[in-house]
């Protein structure tokens, strides 16, 4: 069964009342009513009731990926492939295990996505596909339900639909390349509601505004406490105030009786949550510091409560209430829980500023039309375009004009990068100068800049090893406070000065309130969700908190050479010419001939050439000869370029060329002979240049104290000459690339934590063997396995800086984690009065509360600190 | 020392050590993660001031998927944590959250809140 465009209704394709086609796809209808609306403006419905693909649309076959979920590396896919191609109407199937994608072209009638998808399944895989959430306003009826999810599954490129009808929303897994959400949309309207736009398919917005009306409740119940605390103060302390202090015994428990029923609603509306946490805490066995402020607050109204009621039983002095201890002790709780809420929205302001850089609309060209879109919409082969002052919306490669884009939001990089046809453009940089079109190959959350964002949340929601003591602690914190609390009663109750009752009471309460253990459990995650996203800021993803702690302690950094200190690509270095011949004429003849070679060196010269704008032409007679060079004819002359053997072999006489020859290679670069009709007339020399900052990079590391070692399989001559030039203090060369994680680990012998920086490719396992493993990444391959750390700007500078953020980071950490440790250890013994018997200090329990309060609120702002961090190599 | 000195310190050790009892040595009801018809193994966690269940055993090798439905508004619960893992979720208040992830080796997982204040424990066996 298949669609009407028009009107939705399912038509047997063989039964159909017409047929017509638009844009090489076949439509189906039900009746002459639909045909002639469709005729009217065939594209409209083309375009949302149809597959709005940006694959191949003039196939006469349905061609299209679907990415396989669950298919491992080395997985057998015969087996899945088997079960597609013996469906009926599939052609082919084809499933390519490195990309997890299989590749199926069917009749479009006769094989839906969802018949597809349920043979995967039957497989043993899943078809994965993109996900979104669309709002059904007013849904009340249960039964409506499966109705709008049957509508949702019978659209073409559903996979699967589901409609929750608490949320109001229907999340549907889909094909992007076969549906859009209009059509979704429409699918459901088509049933009879209306849609509206999810709550927020953003966790961060919704989380945002948890956090607002979670603030908002809390600044309500201290608000109610605080005016409740102000009269219950005023009953508490009579003494301190005229008129009050000379009421009568019977007005003031009078006022007493008043404190007690006016601190209920303080308890159970402003505390409640107290009470609510440390009951459910207390079913599991567990307790927390909802318990510790519950408990407190309740002894004390029990006891003053009891105290005014039944004075008599009471020793003489000691009736007297601390109503006082709990309005005052719960408003400040609750202030301090307020404060940390708003500190704790600040340390993710990384994450919101990374999704914050992301278009909103694409302009894309779909059947020669320019058409704004909603970003999410972009598919993965469409052309996208681009002008002056836009942000690129996706990931993708420029196929027509050039343009200098500003990528410093994403790698940090400052200058402009220039870009043309070919290139590969990143979704979420500012196009500054030429407009272009690209075709976009990674969307949605493929995008660089969508994986930059998860890499950085996960990073942020890991654990540092260093927090595992605390959380040991805290894990016994809570149940040692409490017995602490209980053997302070019984010391001041059976040693205490007189009334002992009341000095009990006060202590054991004021042990209950100080101790802090949300300090301890918010030193380190703080911390780390500021100092990872501040990282982030910078260009530097760091994988997870242990990367970020182990490369505080690095003290040797290894360089792989190629790519990492070097650019990586050779270039033309020097010209040498004897005789009457100019440097640019020869370069000329040199670069037409390489013209023809494939080799990266003859590319070298050819782009040398063409940077020094001269006129390159065709060569004629091309003949490579393997281990020596190349021969070719340009305009009439027969020019020879190649080694030492090569001369030799055309008996040309060298001269002084071989000691400059000589000269260069020491210098770490690859000279080749030219010689121009049988006579030797120069060389040119090509060499894998450092890159601009590795020298300035490598000396910052060095005023950090790391030792920077270099690493490469090049020969001694040339690896010494790149040492030079940019500093390194020991090099390792002619290390076969297999041998590079052995070298890295002969360097941990010696006892120090290593650093790798490599490509993240070649230098995989040399990454994992190092204690951290830092990858350069270019461009949009930014999620690199192998590496703790990702670099994305591809400079040296990138190490500097991942360094000082985690050394920044773990000072933070370390302050947050002695604080709160001493606050806990010094408040504790002092609030059971250790300091009573040598000073007479007692500490009052409101006191008490403020400083558990406050020493939340403390953490989170030190955490917050590190927001105003400035790497050595700022960015912007 | 009189009786209620007496009285209140005898109370006040046994109170200590049922504190003590209570919290760390009295044995936890375990939850048995049930396999559901995809052939993972699947537990519904409720998050209200604490996890339940909060000790879940499965089995090692199979994919495990717990499924947190927060139930309060209190932002210490707002995330789950499996460090062993390196998995984490938002938990949004009343939507039903999936973490799934495949245990490979036997032995005792700690779950938790952000700031450990929230506490489970994943027995795989």
């Amino acid at each position: 069964m298949i669609k009407d465009p028009v009107c939705g209704m399912e038509v047997e394709p063989s039964s159909a009342f017409a047929t017509r086609e638009h844009m090489g796809q076949t439509f189906y209808f039900c009746s002459q009513n639909c045909v002639d609306q469709f005729d009217a403006d065939p594209h409209k419905y083309a375009m949302a009731g149809s597959s709005t693909t940006g694959y191949n649309p003039d196939l006469p076959l349905a061609r299209i990926e679907l990415p396989i979920v669950g298919l491992k590396k080395n997985d057998r896919a015969q087996a899945l492939e088997g079960v597609l191609q013996s469906m009926p109407g599939v052609r082919a199937a084809k499933i390519n295990v490195g990309s997890r994608t299989a590749l199926v072209e069917y009749d479009a009638p006769a094989v839906t996505i969802d018949a597809l998808s349920k043979a995967v399944k039957l497989a043993g895989y899943r078809v994965g596909g993109a996900q979104t959430r669309i709002g059904i306003a007013d849904l009340h009826c249960a039964s409506c339900v499966k109705f709008i999810e049957d509508g949702l599954k019978a659209t073409p490129g559903v996979i699967d639909a589901t409609v929750n009808i608490g949320t109001q929303e229907a999340t549907i897994d889909y094909l992007p390349e076969k549906t859009s959400l209009p059509q979704l949309r429409s699918a459901i309207e088509e049933v009879g509601y209306q849609t509206r736009s999810a709550a927020s398919d953003e966790p961060e917005d919704k989380q945002r505004a948890e956090h607002e009306r979670e603030y908002r409740r809390l600044m309500n119940k201290f608000w109610l406490a605080a005016a409740i605390s102000i009269p219950v103060l005023i009953a508490a302390y009579p003494k301190f105030l005229p008129i009050i202090r000379d009421w009568p015994m019977e007005t003031l428990r009078l006022a007493w009786g008043v404190s007690a029923l006016l601190t209920l609603p303080v308890l159970f509306y402003s505390g409640g949550h107290f009470f609510s946490g440390a009951w459910a805490a207390l079913k599991h066995r567990s307790a927390n510091m909802n318990t510790l402020v519950a408990l407190g607050t309740v002894a004390a109204w029990l006891y003053s409560t009891i105290a005014i009621l039944f004075p008599s039983i009471f020793p003489e002095g000691t009736s007297e209430p601390f109503y006082d201890v709990v309005a005052v002790v719960i408003a400040l709780v609750v202030l301090g829980q307020a404060l940390e809420l708003r500190a704790k929205g600040r340390t993710s302001e990384a994450i919101k500023k990374l999704m914050g850089l992301q278009a909103k609309t694409a302009r894309v060209i779909r059947s020669g039309q320019e058409i704004d879109i909603p970003v999410e919409e972009v598919l993965a082969g469409d052309i996208v375009l681009v002008r002056p002052g836009e942000k690129v919306p996706v990931d993708g490669l420029i196929i027509e004009g050039s343009s200098a884009v500003d990528e410093s939001m994403l790698t940090g990089e400052s200058l402009p990068v220039s870009k043309k046809s070919g290139d590969e453009v990143i979704g979420a940089t500012l196009n500054k100068t030429g407009a272009f079109k690209f075709r976009a190959t990674k969307v949605g959350k493929d995008t660089a800049l969508a994986q930059i964002v998860k890499m950085v949340q996960d990073a942020q929601n890991s654990k540092a090893p260093i927090a595992r003591l605390a959380d040991t602690v805290s894990g016994y914190f809570v149940p040692i406070v409490m017995i602490l609390a209980v053997i302070t009663f019984v010391v001041w109750f059976d040693f205490g000065p007189q009334p002992p009752l009341v000095f009990a009471l006060v202590t054991s309460v004021t042990v209950l309130i100080i101790a802090c253990p949300c300090a301890l459990g918010l030193a380190t995650p703080m911390s780390l969700m500021v100092g990872i996203g501040k990282g982030a800021e910078n260009g530097i993803l760091i994988r997870s908190g242990e990367a970020l702690q182990t490369a505080h302690q690095i003290k040797t950094v290894v360089l792989d050479k190629t790519g990492t200190i070097t650019k990586g690509k050779p270039e033309l270095t020097d010209v040498v010419v004897v005789g009457e011949w100019q440097e640019n004429d020869l370069l000329r003849l040199a670069a037409s001939v390489e013209r023809s070679s494939e080799h990266p060196l003859a590319e070298a010269i050819v782009e040398g050439g063409k940077a020094r704008q001269l006129n390159l032409v065709e060569p004629s007679a091309f003949e490579a000869v393997p281990g020596h060079g190349v021969i070719a004819t340009v305009e009439g002359r027969r020019v020879v370029l190649g080694n030492l053997k090569m001369m030799q072999r055309e008996s040309s006489a060298l001269g002084n060329l071989e000691a400059k020859a000589a000269q260069l290679a020491d210098d770490g670069k690859t000279p080749m002979y030219v010689a121009i009709d049988g006579h030797a007339a120069g060389i040119v020399a090509v060499a894998d240049t450092v890159k601009e900052d590795s020298a300035e990079a490598i000396a910052a590391l060095h005023k950090m104290g790391i030792e920077v070692v270099m690493i490469t399989g090049d020969n001694q001559r040339t690896a010494n000459a790149i040492a030079r030039q940019v500093g390194v203090d020991r090099v390792l060369a002619e290390v076969l690339p297999e041998d590079k994680a052995h070298n890295v680990h002969l360097l941990q012998a010696e006892g120090k934590k290593v650093a790798m920086v490599g490509d993240g490719i070649n230098d995989a396992p040399a990454l994992a063997q190092a204690d951290v493993g830092l990858a350069i990444g270019t461009g949009t391959d930014v999620a690199i396995e192998a590496s703790d750390i990702t670099l994305i700007k591809g400079s040296l500078k990138g190490v500097v800086t991942a360094i000082e953020v985690s050394r920044a980071t773990m000072r933070n950490i370390k302050q947050n984690l002695v604080g709160a440790f001493i606050y806990n250890a010094l408040g504790v013994p002092v609030a059971m009065g250790v300091l009573y018997p040598f000073f007479g200090i007692l500490l009052s329990p409101l006191l008490a509360g403020a400083a558990m309060a406050f020493s939340s609120v403390t953490v989170v702002s030190n955490a917050n600190r590190l927001r105003t961090f400035k790497p050595r190599f700022s960015a912007k | 020392m009189t009786p209620a000195q007496i009285v209140v310190t005898i109370a006040g050790l046994a109170l200590s050590l049922f504190i003590a009892w209570f919290f760390w040595f009295a044995p936890k009801a375990k939850t048995q993660a049930a396999v559901s018809a995809s052939g993972a193994q699947e537990v519904a966690v409720t998050v209200k001031g604490g996890y339940t269940p909060d000790l879940i055993v499965v089995k090692a090798g199979r994919p495990v998927r717990l499924r947190f439905t927060r139930q309060e508004s209190s932002a210490c619960s707002e995330m789950v944590l499996f460090p062993d893992f390196n998995q984490s979720a938002k938990l949004p208040e009343g939507e039903e959250v999936s973490v799934e992830f495949t245990p490979d080796k036997p032995g005792e997982y700690g779950f938790q809140c952000m700031m450990g204040m929230l506490r489970g424990k994943l027995i795989v066996e």
